[in-house]
């Protein structure tokens, strides 16, 4: 059996997307790039598309400005019908006026009935400026989408103070387009489907008199972060004496790196010398209130429990099934930390 | 130098306690503070004018009860204060409060210089500071940590990426300003008596600022609140450490604790 008789029985033909139709129509997904990749937020987007488009009847369609064929190519591997890309070189670096003005061109000739932008520096600037040009709204932020379907109107759903509750809100239904900018993360990324084929479509841009009125003088790429008082800490990894020697500890520094988190520890780690006093969490040390909590390789006796039972969400990780923590924590994990953590590190594609 | 800063309230999140299991929240306390964003906007404003002349306008639309986040912006510093706020306007959404922004600073008159809290804390609603920049169809720097400005032109440092950038922009501009950006300062003594016994704060309603209802309709309907799951402690995961780091990540994906 020859690959183009495989190909032929997976049925992958092109999507042909039928452009004929009246009003507004289709859902729209503005992809995101970091240099000539896209980034995360833009694939979740175009999964969480793919399951409205599929409730409604409708087409996904994404557009693309700047990034090439290639990238054109890879939107559609993730579940685009159809690619519209702007392949200006005025659009290969990021600004707003000429992005807006490519996108508003578009949008005003194409009429997508829901556009989805990521809840970034990009989308966040973006969706609104649209917004208000289309005459419409954007509700920004949302970490849930589904379908009103009897007046087909999306329902977002937004969290309200960090979270502690969510706001529902829906579009009115004669609200065109429905716009929305979608936090990253929300969704989960779909698969990546080489068969897929479908068209990519060049759209040429119209950006006389357009350019970017602010002047980028210098760029720091990245800072040192100044350590958050662990008190006031979002997220905290903390390690306990079971992450055995010095190496293991260093894993706990990796793991809270990645999550843009402090790092902490429990007494006997700080014992063991891996770790400075202040950092100790518990009695005797600080007491925190942290969204999330990671307690890697601690028994968690209750002068530990002590400095962490404000906190909203605890992980623990731990060799000993019958390690206290893992009763008091929202979600235990009994195994080595040590090789847990490396696979956290790699599912967060750190 | 004028620099016009859109004052949001939010209610007090020390006011009220989420149920989980009720599905409600409780009230026990009632109160509205400026969203704290929003005064970050205004620190950056305040810290202009302490470096050069200016002078500061803060403007409100919506509830009548904004009244006071006002007075208190004027304790802390600015110069005059108005207020957008008519039975219509009350009832409007986010949208109708920005185009009625828009509308009166247009009538206050030219300005030099739009600075917005970037988002509100309580549903982290980012339209403002962008709306507005397009009504006037004036520069935009978003993510913004620092501001000075010499000879007309405007010096600010935003957030780029993990890092920072140094960015220059003629004036008139808006800026939306990154939420803790700085730490604001407190109302001012002597300023706490005149705002809220001297100082006028001016009064426009949806007709002043030639808006009708059927410009106002909302765009958007409230379907109620949703919580997150109940605590419940001692669940365990099980599998090769691949499959536990799989849902684990999901699991703090799904609760936004992670990106």
């Amino acid at each position: 059996m020859d690959l183009d008789y495989l190909q032929m029985l997976m049925g992958e033909e092109e999507i042909v997307v039928e452009e004929e139709g009246e009003g507004y129509r289709n859902i729209w997904v503005v992809a995101e790039r970091a240099g000539d990749e896209l980034v995360p937020v833009t694939l979740e987007m175009l999964n969480q598309a793919r399951q409205l488009a599929s409730t409604l009847g409708a087409y996904v369609m994404a557009v693309l400005l700047g990034g090439g064929e290639a990238l054109a190519q890879e939107l559609i591997y993730y579940g685009a019908d159809k690619v519209f890309l702007c392949d200006d070189p005025a659009l290969e670096e990021y600004a707003l006026e000429p992005y807006a003005k490519a996108l508003g061109d578009l949008f005003t000739e194409k009429m997508p009935e829901i556009v989805l932008f990521g809840a970034t520096d990009m989308g966040g600037e973006l969706a609104p400026r649209l917004a208000r040009r289309l005459g419409t709204i954007v509700l920004t932020n949302c970490t849930g989408l589904t379908l009103d379907a009897a007046q087909r109107t999306l329902v977002c759903t937004m969290p309200a103070y960090g979270g502690e509750y969510s706001e529902v809100v829906a579009f009115s239904p004669e609200v065109h387009p429905q716009m929305v900018t979608v936090r990253p993360g929300a969704f989960g990324r779909p698969y990546r489907d080489e068969y897929r084929s479908a068209e990519i479509e060049a759209v040429a841009v119209d950006l006389d008199g357009v350019q970017s009125r602010v002047k980028v003088l210098n760029v720091v790429a990245q800072v040192e972060r100044e350590p958050v008082p662990l008190d006031r800490a979002r997220i905290i990894v903390s390690a306990g004496r079971g992450m055995g020697d010095a190496e293991g500890f260093a894993l706990v520094e990796k793991l809270a790196a990645a999550l843009g988190g402090e790092v902490a520890g429990s007494r006997g780690a700080v014992d063991e010398g891996w770790i400075d006093e202040e950092k100790q969490v518990g009695m005797g040390g600080a007491t925190v209130r942290p969204d999330l909590y990671i307690a890697c390789g601690i028994s968690g006796a209750i002068q530990h429990y002590f400095g962490i039972q404000d906190a909203k969400f605890v992980v623990a990780i731990n060799r000993d099934e019958k390690a206290p923590i893992l009763k008091v924590a929202d979600v235990g994990i009994v195994a080595d930390a040590k090789e847990v953590i490396p696979a956290i590190l790699e599912a967060l594609g750190a | 130098m004028r620099i016009i800063v859109p004052i949001r309230q939010i209610l007090d999140p020390r006011g009220f306690t989420v149920s989980p299991r009720h599905e409600r929240i409780f009230i026990n306390r009632e109160e509205y503070i400026i969203n704290p964003n929003d005064k970050n906007a205004l620190e950056v404003a305040l810290s202009l004018k302490d470096a050069g002349d200016a002078e500061v306008i803060v403007i409100a639309g919506g509830q009548a009860r904004l009244d006071d986040a006002l007075r208190e912006a004027m304790a802390m510093g600015a110069d005059a204060a108005y207020l957008l706020t008519d039975e219509v306007l009350a009832k409007t959404d986010a949208a109708g409060v920005a185009e009625a922004l828009a509308r009166g600073i247009e009538k206050i008159g030219d300005f030099d210089l739009i600075v917005v809290g970037q988002e509100t804390l309580d549903t982290a609603d980012a339209l403002l500071g962008p709306w507005l920049a397009e009504y006037f169809g004036v520069a935009q720097v978003g993510g913004v940590r620092q501001a000075s400005v010499s000879d007309g032109v405007l010096r600010v440092r935003r957030d780029w990426g993990a890092g920072y950038a140094e960015v220059e922009v003629a004036l008139p501009a808006l800026l939306t300003v990154a939420p803790g950006a700085n730490k604001p300062r407190y109302p001012h003594g002597g300023r706490i008596m005149a705002a809220y016994r001297e100082w006028q704060v001016n009064i426009w309603g949806s007709e002043d600022l030639g808006l009708s209802a059927a410009d106002l309709i909302l765009l958007t309907q409230r379907r109620g609140r949703t919580f997150p799951p109940e605590r419940t402690l001692g669940e365990r995961l099980t599998g090769s450490p691949q499959d536990v780091a799989a849902e684990l990540v999901q699991q703090l994906r799904l609760r936004g604790l992670v990106g």
